[in-house]
């Protein structure tokens, strides 16, 4: 064996020894009523992230070297200049880099696909016999409520739902270390992330698959630009589209507006109340 | 004059009956406490019928002087209904647990989510964004309580959440 291959084992070995001991202690102290994140899924959203870290390494390059021309491009004031043999030149250039690019993403993202495919699977399969099978509607709403006392506007966290405007890797990172810490997680916020993280792998899932659809497409249409040396409003539209899903959008920050504020003397409390 | 007797006895009848049909009126008064009082005396004089319309009508007045007492005077209400035999132990919880409650009362179910729930999902979260409005009423309007509004609204946002993945899920599994 390789130092590094039994770096990476002992690693990998201590780190389900982690997580093993952690899912003894947790259970210890709090007896859990819904396995939703057993060490599988946990590992899986690890994965995950190291997965789309990758990727992302992999494709900042190209995608800056890729700004760096097309701006190069429009300062020379080769829109509307096609004909000019410099501005073919760079155009030819850019086209290079663009199908770099698709190279990569053809490279890494089967390896994400089956990663994000793998958690969203288990997370499936948990969601069906724990929510689904194991609970009416009014025992899932009991384990929502969880027997806290209310929250404040204030003090309720921010929702995790969808493409939150931050890199896929960041995303996944700060789902493990959300996922990894769920000892301090009642079951209430635990069911909550659960479904976000799954509705979440289910988009991206579908993007991935769609992404990877469309890489071959693209791939052939710029091999053939190639030889015309022209910058097509399409590839402008690929990188603009892969840049927002691996780096996020900005301006995609949704927030929940709160409720009046206000408070309450005592809670009372109805022999009515169920 | 067979037929004149036959006409006084009629209008006799007629009078007599409309003397004892009690007025229904319901509450009057802007004070809450007094406001009860009425609506319990025409309950209690067979005005059964109108329970839903002096509800409305007390919550109304309620409306009108907020505070976290009237949560209170709502709960004794319904228990003296239920007592009268009015109201099942089970209609006066829904109709307290329906305003004055962050639980909603829409997901009362005795069977799971994948084969109950699921099918009817659209239905269950339109009747909860219903129950929602009601508990805006009573938590809000009546009460005072922003908190419990504010955690319903939250819990109603979650249930929505967590049942499209898990419904998602269960679908994925047939």
């Amino acid at each position: 064996m390789e130092p590094c291959t039994r770096l990476r084992a002992v690693r990998g070995a201590l780190f389900m020894f982690a997580m093993t001991a952690f899912g003894f202690a947790s259970a210890d102290t709090t007896t859990p009523t819904i396995r939703l994140f057993p060490t599988t899924v946990v590992e899986d959203l690890r994965q995950t992230s190291s997965v789309a870290q990758e990727m992302e390494t992999g494709l900042q390059e190209v995608i800056g070297r890729l700004d760096q021309q097309q701006q190069l491009y429009l300062e020379s004031k080769c829109d509307g200049a096609e004909d000019d043999p410099g501005c073919q030149r760079l155009a030819k250039q850019i086209g290079a880099t663009y199908l770099d690019m698709l190279g990569i993403m053809e490279e890494r993202l089967p390896d994400m696909e089956h990663t994000v495919n793998n958690t969203r699977l288990s997370l499936e399969k948990r969601l069906r016999s724990e929510l689904g099978n194991k609970m009416t509607s009014w025992t899932l709403q009991e384990t929502l409520l969880g027997g806290n006392p209310p929250k404040t506007a204030s003090d309720s966290s921010p929702s995790l739902r969808g493409r939150s405007g931050m890199r896929l890797s960041e995303r996944f990172k700060q789902y493990y270390k959300l996922v990894a810490s769920s000892s301090s997680n009642s079951d209430q916020s635990l069911a909550v992330l659960a479904s976000d993280i799954y509705l979440d792998m289910e988009e991206t899932s579908t993007l991935i698959a769609r992404t990877r659809e469309e890489i071959a497409r693209a791939t052939l249409i710029e091999q053939l630009n190639q030889s015309f040396g022209t910058i097509t409003p399409e590839m402008m539209e690929v990188v603009g589209g892969v840049k927002s899903i691996l780096f996020g959008d900005e301006t995609s920050n949704v927030v929940i507006a709160g409720p009046p504020p206000g408070s309450v003397e005592q809670a009372y409390r109805s022999p009515l109340e169920q | 004059m067979k037929m004149t007797s036959l006409l006084v006895v009629c209008a006799t009848f007629v009078l007599a009956s409309c003397a004892s049909e009690p007025s229904c009126e319901g509450p009057q008064s802007r004070n809450l406490s007094t406001a009860v009082d009425q609506a319990k005396s025409s309950l209690a004089n067979g005005c059964t019928a109108y329970f839903d319309s002096y509800y409305d009508t007390l919550l109304r007045t309620a409306e009108g002087d907020p505070k976290p007492e009237n949560k209170r005077v709502f709960s004794e209400f319904l228990v003296w209904a239920a007592d009268e035999g009015l109201l099942s132990q089970r209609q006066a919880k829904e109709y307290y647990n329906r305003y004055f409650n962050v639980k909603f009362m829409t997901l009362v179910s005795d069977y799971n989510n994948c084969s109950h729930t699921c099918p009817r999902r659209d239905r269950v979260l339109l009747d909860m964004e219903r129950e929602l409005s009601d508990k805006e009423r009573g938590l809000l309007k009546v009460s005072l309580d922003n908190d419990g509004y504010y955690r319903a609204d939250e819990l109603f946002k979650e249930v929505e959440l967590v049942l499209e993945a898990t419904c998602t899920a269960c679908a994925a599994g047939r």
